[in-house]
């Protein structure tokens, strides 16, 4: 839903700057020049929150605020004075009328949004709002831990990824940090004295720059209640300790909501290669799998029409591994792509160990699955 | 409520100087100090200039306030100045606001004074002295005066801020 944000003031440069301020959210902002204006504007557009000033020609802000407040059909409209007018009498004066808030010029920009974020739920606009971020686009992660080893392990775990991970031992760093640099996910140990954790947590749901940041709970895997708690709250995740650095990644990958389909699917010259990790567990599988119609096909469609299936960096070969490539086989049959498959000497051996898979041909190497792909005997396809 | 401390030339510059530093602080991430002591309502006849630099161009906003203590205060700032205060506070470049036009100098500088004197207002506000502010006004010149009436008391005090001087000339008409 997109928001209406009704500002009143005579002074353009004030209605500039509430415009900026407004820039990066999803919402609409509408203006008016003075107290009669503002109520005309109210009436016709129902706007989400209105931002006023007292002193306008014409009519003031608090004749307008009266009036709004006496008519059935304006009177829900939250109101939020933005003004110079800020004595103590005339700021209780105003406020018993009916406001939902008071922000007394001169005003940093934050601090309105703050203050509009606590009363209508203003979501930023995506930067790129067309591209979908990938796996290979730099992001910030914040993990709030008091214990560096920790910090150091996450950190050595996703040094492959262009993601920086930032370290804070305190709920304080933390707080600064987002102020400065809103992060891309959060990652907090409950373990941090009083509650800090969800403290932490609560105070960065309500500021309008985080609330929709993604917030991992890390907490030892026996703490169950604290467990509960987390989920309870809100947590996105819980990451038990010992970490699972690939388990980590995944989820968060998955709750930047990045595409990860060029972490098994790429284009290289006329080719299209499809590329299994050392760890091939379930989660993993299931994405690959998901991803590979429509790759494929995207392949089809962009003139390609071989594939080199590229499992050198599996480890063991399971049931799961030989479902997926027999899917992609029976995908490239169906779209006519012609294709190799590339493995190291243990997969090639365990291949001759299964019945459906001892037919199984590969190559050696990359290079040379993509010279020869088409040119080497038909793979046979048998049901799992 | 009523008034807690009397209007003194101290009082009125301490709210002055916290006003215009809190404005221009808050509104342009810029410090100004205060260079002068006020000029003694009994020193200003004949009624000098406020003007800070001579004959340069200048934008002066004026706001007032009326209620249990009336005045006026006009917040001198040179054009070239003034033209970086508005770029700062719109977003704008220098040719953008050249495209723009003075008008949107003249608001900016009029929003600057009505904060600060809205912040000086409140000031006196919290003595004990309830007041309304008026709607600014601009004016616009390189060599002028402005005199006072005879009943009316003026205290002037000159700002450094970032290489650029402004000044705050305030009119009190004062009860006995």
């Amino acid at each position: 839903m997109r928001y209406k944000v009704l500002t009143v003031d005579d002074s353009k440069t004030v209605r500039i700057i509430v415009r900026k301020a407004f820039k990066g959210y999803d919402c609409e902002i509408l203006e008016a020049a003075n107290g009669v204006e503002g109520l005309a504007m109210a009436a016709k557009e129902s706007p989400d929150l209105i931002l006023l000033d007292v002193t306008m020609p014409v009519m003031d802000g608090v004749e307008m605020l009266t009036k709004i407040k006496s008519d059935p059909a304006l009177k829900g409209i939250p109101v939020m004075m933005l003004t110079a007018e800020g004595g103590r009498d005339n700021v209780l004066k105003i406020a018993k009328i009916g406001v939902r808030d008071y922000l007394v010029k001169p005003f940093k920009e934050e601090v309105l949004i703050e203050k509009a974020g606590r009363i209508i739920d203003l979501k930023p606009l995506s930067e790129t709002p067309t591209r979908i971020k990938s796996i290979f686009d730099p992001a910030t992660i914040l993990v709030v831990e008091d214990k560096p080893a920790i910090v150091l392990q996450i950190q050595e775990g996703l040094k492959h990824t262009p993601w920086k991970v930032q370290g804070v031992s305190h709920q304080g760093e933390a707080i600064d940090f987002c102020a400065r640099t809103p992060p891309d996910l959060i990652i907090v140990s409950l373990s941090l004295p009083e509650d800090t954790a969800f403290t932490l947590f609560r105070l960065v749901r309500t500021n309008v720059k985080t609330k929709y940041t993604p917030v991992f709970a890390l907490v030892v895997k026996t703490e169950t209640v604290q467990q509960q708690q987390a989920q309870t709250l809100g947590f996105g995740a819980i990451i038990t300790k010992p970490i699972d650095l690939s388990e980590l990644e995944t989820k968060i990958a998955k709750a930047m909501n990045l595409d990860m389909s060029q972490r098994y699917y790429a284009v290289e010259g006329d080719c299209m290669i499809m590329r299994l990790p050392e760890n091939c567990s379930p989660g993993i599988l299931a994405e690959a799998g998901n991803y590979m119609k429509p790759k494929f096909a995207a392949a089809v469609d962009a003139g390609i029409n071989k594939v080199v299936i590229d499992i050198h960096q599996v480890r063991s070969l399971h049931m799961g591994v030989i479902k997926l490539l027999f899917q992609a086989m029976q995908t490239s049959r169906d779209l006519a792509l012609q294709f190799a498959l590339v493995a190291n000497a243990q997969i090639i051996t365990e291949c001759k160990g299964f019945e459906d898979t001892r037919g199984w041909t590969f190559f050696d190497s990359l290079e040379e699955a993509k010279a020869n792909v088409g040119k080497a005997p038909v793979q046979q396809l048998a049901a799992v | 409520m009523p008034a807690t401390e009397q209007i003194t030339e101290s009082l009125i510059r301490d709210n002055i100087s916290r006003a215009v530093k809190h404005v221009f602080m808050t509104m342009l991430g810029r410090e100004p100090t205060l260079t002068t002591a006020a000029s003694s309502p009994k020193e200003v006849a004949p009624t000098p200039s406020a003007l800070p630099d001579g004959a340069r161009p200048h934008v002066v906003g004026t706001v007032g306030f009326l209620g249990d203590v009336n005045g006026l205060i006009y917040l001198y700032i040179d054009l070239d100045f003034a033209r970086l205060c508005t770029c700062h506070l719109l977003g704008m470049t220098s040719d953008e606001l050249s495209e723009a036009g003075d008008e949107v100098i003249n608001d900016a500088i009029g929003e600057l004074t009505n904060m600060t004197v809205g912040s000086f207002k409140n000031g006196l506000n919290d003595s004990g002295y309830a007041c309304m502010l008026t709607i600014p006004s601009i004016l616009r010149g390189s060599n002028f005066t402005i005199e006072p009436i005879g009943a009316a008391s003026r205290f002037t005090y000159h700002f450094d801020c970032s290489n650029h001087r402004l000044a705050a000339d305030i009119l009190l008409k004062l009860e006995d």
